[in-house]
């Protein structure tokens, strides 16, 4: 089991009112797992995922991931245990528009402190798998939007993360090019990574080993 | 990760290459200025430290208060130092400089010089000082008399070689004309010595009335011993005072005691100054050169740091305004799980990557416009001084000192963005409302209002002293010297030159109404018997008939001096002040006592009054003046009236060159003489007007820059304004609104705070202007108009945009 989740919300004021944006989920994720979670805007897909990634937080509920009580950590010990263990792929990429396509898929590997040689055999490993060795000279701005998206799925693969996660990481593509990214997902999803991508393409959540329908920040069916 | 920093920091710089170009330019003309003032600054406070004693020696300052006249002297009496070496074993030595007869004329083969770096001094002087010999030993040089000690500088010039120099005779002018034989060749002083002399002759060559206690003409340098506190041992002069000048006065005047002295309101007062505070601590008269001050290092330090924080100021103003480009890339990083403090190490080197490109560039600046700066300010300060070493670990550590303080708190202000609501595309609401940024710019334009009225009201203080009336007309008086040729010579050139269609009056005046040129201070008394009530001293002038008339004097009570009077060679003529001192209703026909040495009053007749003329800088308030009748030829003053003065000089120069073809023919024009005097005040108006446009510059493409980002960040705002039917004007007003708030706000801090310092500075001339009004509303409005205009650029841009084009990006 990678991570379990009980009744955990999160819930924020605006304007002197409460809004759940996550309203008591429960969840557990095994390890080797492909979840879609699928729901309308606004139905708190993206909240779930920013919270499992620990760039929120829940603001009730347990989260354990990994052995460890997410909730009773400090910040700093939270920013290790990602770092560590996710990557994440973003709908609009969030490349590093000043560095090429082979130093962004470095950068990680920069905090991490490893050293020159590894990392330049970690990123030629990256390039070569993704075959886009032709292109490691490029800045983002001269890519096309499926090949940015390779380059972010590379950057989010470099650190060898357990856990993936995907926020609508087609939405920018055409059909063409969002197929090639989901097979290259199922495709790792095989060799191993738990993967959780938020979609609203009923194609793409077919991908996944189990779909999770939320609305107004609740899970309805399973 | 430092590589990887520095990459996106220089891939930055080029991609947004109107900012890096604001923030390269602001700060290079920042940390330019703030070098060259640190050389100005580091020179100013470097005099007089290259002597191997500079931390022990003193000089002697003397100050008086005698019949209500203040004298404050960088001299003292002749037998002062052998006394204070005599009685007090903590002095270890002892020099005086005799500088008093001014300028001596050098033979140089058929030629004849008029050497001003010249004085006599002790053959102790070398004891004292530091100059390094390159020829002979100085120290034992000026033993005998009819010797000299040359400069280098002065041995090329009289002898072509140091070689050529050594152990020859100089014909100098000097009590007579005498052979000098050179018994040493000294290095040229150092531009940072207070005095800077060229020939040096023994003491012995003085023909002075040695051992005067009461008479104060020598600069006189004592060597303390080491640890000594020389305000404790200033004490010892009180000693002195009783035991050596109390009986001399008592000779003159009814004096028992030193409280007698002090009961009439008169006071003498002798104190140590310090070697190395003179150049900039001592402001006495009868100094030996034109010292600094250190009010200017002081304003001009501050002026200094307030541009480099100004230049500063914008890089954060920018950068922060900036973040919005930024703030993805923040979001991302943080994502991929760099921490805060390494986000803020990553701007801080951008930011000294900045700084230090712009620190190359101001280094080049400062390279190319040394020259220019030396000129303004007076000094001669070498590319070198860039190169000593202590100044070098500044210029090294400057940009790793400016960087982060340029680069702080945008390093704060971008690392503290979260990740996932930048990534989401809101940015950071209510950034508009970042006081800390209204702040700063508050400072940039409180900071160049206060540089711009300062430069005003120091220009219109130069203006007044060029126009006031200063009681005498200084304008076309042409005054040329005499003083190597004999008494009937210059009487008959005197009387050719008198013919001349374009002289309207000649006299001959020694004494001239601007600093600088001879003095003469008596004691006088209104009774015969001269005790401390009834004396006082003033200005003793030896004129000739037509002096008040060629100098343009008026006269308010009695007459001038007249040819037809035979007595009038005990008339004497007095200034206002002078005449309030005497305390008489009517002064004319009254007596006046003049004691001499033999105990025999001269006596003088008060024939007229003449109107108060500034004879010393308009620092200083008229003091009490008399002029009679008496030799005073070694200077001709001529006024003119004519539109060809090259021709009338040219002239006169014929009539002298034809008496004698080896003197030099030497003139000036009294108001270019005047003028010298407030060569201080006019290189620092220089220096503050041109550090106020770059300030005022700088502050300007701060504010263009932000208003750029404003208007960036305001587009959609914009756009909807105008899609409901706002006019350009009306856009153009909201966006510029809360800047010229700013700028009223500081123009109401800089209003007090400049007039508080401009009073001050006012302060120190007794004739000056009033702080006017309207130069604070002059100010107010340049500053707007120049804000407005600046900020014109971006406003009308982003008002006459299409906003279809804006609405569309959401």
């Amino acid at each position: 089991m990678i991570l379990q989740l009980n009744n955990a919300s999160r819930v924020i004021n605006s304007g002197g009112k409460k809004i759940a944006l996550l309203d008591n989920i429960s969840l557990e994720v095994k390890e080797g797992e492909f979840i879609s979670l699928m729901g309308p805007s606004g139905s708190g897909k993206s909240t779930l995922l920013n919270c499992i990634g620990m760039l929120d937080s829940f603001t009730e509920g347990n989260y354990r991931f990994l052995d460890e009580e997410v909730h009773t950590l400090k910040e700093k010990q939270r920013s290790k245990l990602y770092k560590e263990y996710i990557g994440f792929v973003f709908q609009a990429y969030h490349l590093i528009d000043e560095l090429n396509v082979y130093e962004n898929i470095e950068t990680p590997l920069l905090y991490k402190s490893v050293k020159s040689s590894e990392r330049k055999a970690l990123v030629a490993d990256m390039l070569d798998r993704f075959n886009i060795v032709g292109k490691k000279d490029l800045f983002p701005a001269q890519l096309s939007g499926g090949q940015q998206q390779l380059v972010g799925i590379a950057r989010a693969l470099i650190t060898k993360p357990k856990l993936i996660l995907a926020d609508e990481p087609t939405g920018n593509l055409n059909s063409k090019q969002s197929t090639e990214i989901m097979e290259l997902f199922s495709e790792l999803n095989k060799e191993g990574v738990t993967i959780i991508q938020a979609t609203h393409s009923e194609k793409n959540s077919s991908y996944g080993s189990r779909i999770i329908n939320l609305l107004d920040g609740r899970i309805v069916t399973e | 990760m430092i590589r990887n920093y520095l990459k996106i920091a220089w891939r930055n710089l080029i991609k947004n290459k109107g900012i890096t170009f604001i923030n390269t330019i602001g700060l290079s003309l920042g940390i330019g200025c703030f070098i060259l003032i640190a050389l100005f600054v580091t020179d100013e406070v470097s005099y007089d430290q290259f002597h191997e004693k500079s931390d022990q020696i003193y000089r002697i300052h003397s100050d008086i208060l005698f019949g209500g006249t203040q004298m404050h002297m960088a001299v003292t009496s002749d037998p002062m130092g052998a006394t204070l070496k005599k009685d007090y074993p903590e002095v270890e030595e002892y020099t005086r400089i005799y500088a008093s007869e001014g300028s001596k004329l050098i033979r140089k083969g058929t030629e004849i010089i008029n050497e001003y770096a010249i004085a006599y001094v002790d053959s102790t002087f070398f004891n004292v000082f530091t100059f390094p010999a390159l020829k002979g030993n100085p120290k034992i040089a000026l033993q005998e008399p009819n010797t000299v000690v040359l400069s280098e500088t002065a041995a090329i010039k009289y002898f072509g070689s140091v070689d050529n120099a050594m152990g020859e005779a100089l014909e100098i002018n000097s009590n007579g004309n005498t052979l000098h034989k050179v018994t040493a060749i000294i290095k040229d002083m150092p531009k940072n010595s207070h005095f800077q002399l060229d020939v040096l002759m023994p003491m012995a060559n003085v023909n002075y009335d040695f051992g005067n206690y009461l008479s104060h003409n020598f600069h006189t340098y004592v060597v303390l011993k080491e640890g000594t506190d020389h305000t404790k041992f200033a004490s010892n002069f009180q000693e002195i005072l009783g035991k050596y000048l109390l009986p001399q006065m008592s000779q003159y005047m009814e004096i028992k005691s030193l409280e007698d002295i002090e009961a009439a309101g008169n006071k003498l007062e002798y104190s140590l100054i310090p070697l190395t505070d003179i150049h900039l601590h001592s402001s006495q008269s009868i100094e030996l050169g034109a010292n600094g001050s250190i009010k200017y290092v002081y304003i001009f330090s501050a002026v200094a740091l307030f541009i480099l924080l100004i230049a500063c100021t914008n890089f954060m103003n920018l950068t922060t305004a900036r973040s919005s480009v930024r703030a993805k890339e923040v979001g991302i990083r943080k994502v991929l799980g760099t921490e805060k403090k390494s986000l803020i190490f990553q701007f801080l080197s951008e930011s000294t990557l900045i700084v230090t490109i712009a620190h190359a560039i101001a280094i080049l600046f400062v390279f190319l416009s040394l020259d220019w700066f030396n000129n303004i300010a007076g000094k001669e300060i070498s590319i070198k001084a860039l190169l000593q070493p202590h100044f070098l670990i500044f210029l090294i550590v400057l940009p790793f000192v400016v960087g982060p303080i340029a680069g702080i708190y945008p390093a704060f202000f971008l690392s503290k963005f979260q990740p996932i609501s930048v990534l989401k595309g809101n940015l950071a609401k209510g950034m508009n409302k970042n006081t800390l940024r209204n702040f700063l710019v508050i400072f940039q334009f409180t900071t160049s209002i206060i540089l711009i009225i300062g430069t005003i009201v120091v220009y219109q203080q130069l203006k007044h002293i060029q126009t006031t009336d200063v009681g005498f007309n200084k304008d076309q008086v042409l005054i040329v010297e005499n003083s190597n040729l004999s008494e009937e010579t210059r009487k008959s050139l005197k009387s050719e030159i008198e013919q001349f269609p374009e002289v309207k009056s000649a006299c001959f005046a020694g004494f001239i109404p601007v600093s600088a040129s001879a003095r003469s201070d008596t004691t006088f008394s209104t009774e015969s018997v001269a005790t401390s009530e009834n004396g006082f001293n003033m200005q003793y002038w030896r004129t000739d008939y037509d002096y008040i008339e060629t100098m343009g004097m008026e006269i308010v009570a009695g007459r001038n001096f007249s040819r037809s009077f035979g007595t009038d060679s005990t008339a004497i003529i007095l200034n206002e002040k002078a005449v309030a001192l005497t305390g008489f209703k009517d002064p004319i026909g009254k007596k006046l006592y003049k004691s001499t040495d033999s105990n025999q009053n001269i006596v003088y007749t008060i024939i007229g009054v003449v109107k108060n003329f500034n004879f010393e800088s308009l620092r200083h308030d008229v003091g009490p003046l008399s002029l009679r009748l008496g030799n005073n030829s070694w200077r001709t003053a001529y006024r003119f009236n004519t539109a060809d003065v090259e021709g009338f000089i040219g002239k006169i120069q014929g009539k002298y060159e034809a008496t004698s073809t080896e003197m030099p023919f030497a003139y000036s024009f009294l108001d270019d003489s005047y003028l010298d005097m407030y060569q201080q005040e006019q290189r620092i108006g220089t220096i503050a007007l041109i550090f106020t446009i770059l300030a005022v510059i700088i502050a300007a493409l701060g504010l263009f820059g932000l208003a750029t980002y404003i208007a960036e960040q305001r587009t959609k705002e914009i756009g909807i304004r105008k899609v409901l039917g706002a006019s350009t004007a009306i856009i153009v007003k909201i966006l510029s609104k809360d800047f010229i708030k700013l700028i009223v706000f500081a123009f109401c801090i800089a209003t007090p705070i400049s007039w508080w310092f401009m009073s001050s500075w006012l302060r120190d001339f007794a004739f000056r202007i009033q702080l006017n009004w309207w130069v604070f509303a002059i100010t107010g409005i340049i500053t707007l108009l120049i804000a407005i205009i600046t900020l014109s650029f971006q406003t009308i841009k982003a008002a006459i945009a299409n906003p279809i084009k804006s609405l569309k990006t959401e």
